[in-house]
């Protein structure tokens, strides 16, 4: 490795990486929470509860991502000093929105896949609504969101990158601020441009995390369906 | 507070040129990289299900790498990394490059699923009835697989008018970066923000109508 590239190399990993993975574990786990209650909420039969619903989702899969992000770090502020966040908390709250969003989608679908005669049987058993869910319906529907929620985790992960656009220090931006840092002239950096070599080694690193995602959303496909 | 000076009528009406603009580029950025995403994905996807040597093996690879980095460090290398190889492309260029390449890479599955789910009962009438392969192509393969393809190559195309916005990190003027840039000058965020919610909602929520629209118009008889 080149002189230049190995403080480059642990900047990344040791500023950027850590950031990045806060977003993509905090995004996953509220996607996936927010998503599973709202995708089965969908699923009775109340108008009004049902419209407010898919309008959430409407907007929040019809807006571009990074929209949402501008309107969670720049929009919420202004109505309440108490909705300023970072820009990581700002991205992870926009991740969140867009994907508990997909992710009530897709359970609407899992949970209605579930045949009528479990709602029975659990009924049967004496379980309320929430006991026949919590017990019965939904351990049933997760194994079936399974495949999409490891997709989904792919999209997330891939779309960390857009803290760095209001600020946030994750494996973009730091490879950005190292781009930059190399660049400038000795003592600081080293007065040579290698952006090729820095922004190349940011694709083979979501690469590197993204591709074994896909291949095992791909075999849950398989096994599960 | 804040919010008692909220004008988006304002903010519209002040700086409806500058905003029309920005419009304009981001409907003139979308409407290159659709079709030119169409095109790549209908000839790689159809190289792909009749697994041509060579293309079949570069597309599988092409998807991968898209789909599996983001669309950001794809923007970056383009537009910061190439001209260290003496490649500059200006902004714009940068925007519909990028968007196109990414398309592409969405619509080659949508377009190769959509075809190997064309019966070969259908390929093998064609072939019978005298076509030839080319011909068995474009008059049987595509018209059948290009309506399975539809519905999901339209959410690409969906998702890449969405991907305009993120030129904004390249400071393309479309119509998050001109909307955004001007809201930092006259601190409307609020506002600003709004006109691109409004405004991308309409665009992708027409965009969705019309794929139900097609769906139904181009639904494929019973039985096919």
């Amino acid at each position: 490795m080149p002189d230049w590239a190995s403080p480059v190399a642990r900047y990344i990993l040791e500023q950027g990486l850590p950031g990045m993975l806060r977003v993509a574990v905090v995004s996953l786990i509220g996607s996936t929470v927010i998503g599973v209650v709202l995708g089965t909420l969908l699923t009775i039969h109340f108008r009004p509860s049902r419209w407010l619903i898919r309008a959430y989702i409407e907007v929040f899969r019809g807006l571009p991502i990074i929209v949402t992000v501008f309107l969670v770090y720049y929009g919420l502020p202004p109505l309440s000093a108490t909705l300023q966040f970072s820009p990581l908390n700002a991205t992870a709250i926009a991740l969140v929105l867009w994907g508990s969003a997909q992710v009530a989608e897709a359970s609407r679908g899992a949970v209605g896949s579930i045949p009528a005669e479990q709602h029975e049987a659990a009924a049967a058993l004496g379980f309320g609504w929430v006991g026949r869910h919590r017990y019965v319906i939904l351990p049933q529907a997760l194994r079936r969101l399974l495949p999409p929620l490891v997709s989904l985790l792919v999209n997330i992960i891939q779309n960390t990158t857009l803290a760095g656009v209001i600020g946030g220090l994750e494996l973009l931006s730091a490879a950005q601020r190292q781009n930059e840092r190399v660049a400038a002239v000795p003592p600081i950096g080293t007065g040579q441009i290698h952006a090729l070599e820095i922004f190349l080694g940011i694709a083979v690193l979501f690469f590197i995390i993204s591709f074994p995602l896909t291949r095992l959303a791909a075999y849950l496909e398989r096994r599960l369906v | 507070m804040l919010l008692a000076t909220y004008d988006l009528w304002g903010f519209v009406s002040e700086n409806r040129h500058e905003l029309w603009h920005g419009f304009v580029n981001t409907i003139k950025v979308s409407a290159i990289a659709i079709l030119g995403s169409y095109a790549i994905g209908i000839t790689l996807g159809a190289a792909r299900a009749h697994r041509i040597p060579v293309v079949s093996q570069f597309t599988a690879v092409y998807v991968e790498v898209i789909r599996c980095t983001p669309i950001l460090v794809q923007i970056f290398l383009l537009f910061y990394a190439l001209p260290q190889l003496g490649i500059l492309l200006n902004q714009f260029t940068t925007a519909w490059v990028a968007v196109t390449i990414w398309g592409g890479a969405f619509h080659s599955e949508n377009f190769r699923a959509g075809i190997l789910a064309v019966s070969h009962r259908h390929r093998e009438a064609a072939l019978a009835l005298g076509f030839r392969p080319l011909a068995t192509f474009l008059n049987v393969e595509l018209p059948i697989g290009g309506r399975i393809a539809l519905p999901s190559s339209i959410n690409t195309a969906i998702s890449v008018v969405k991907n305009t916005s993120l030129m904004y990190v390249i400071g393309y003027m479309e119509l998050t970066t001109t909307a955004i840039n001007i809201s930092n000058l006259t601190l409307e965020t609020t506002e600003a923000i709004t006109l691109l919610g409004i405004v991308y909602l309409v665009l992708v929520w027409s965009l969705s109508a019309l794929i139900r629209t097609l769906e139904r118009r181009l639904a494929l008889p019973e039985g096919t």
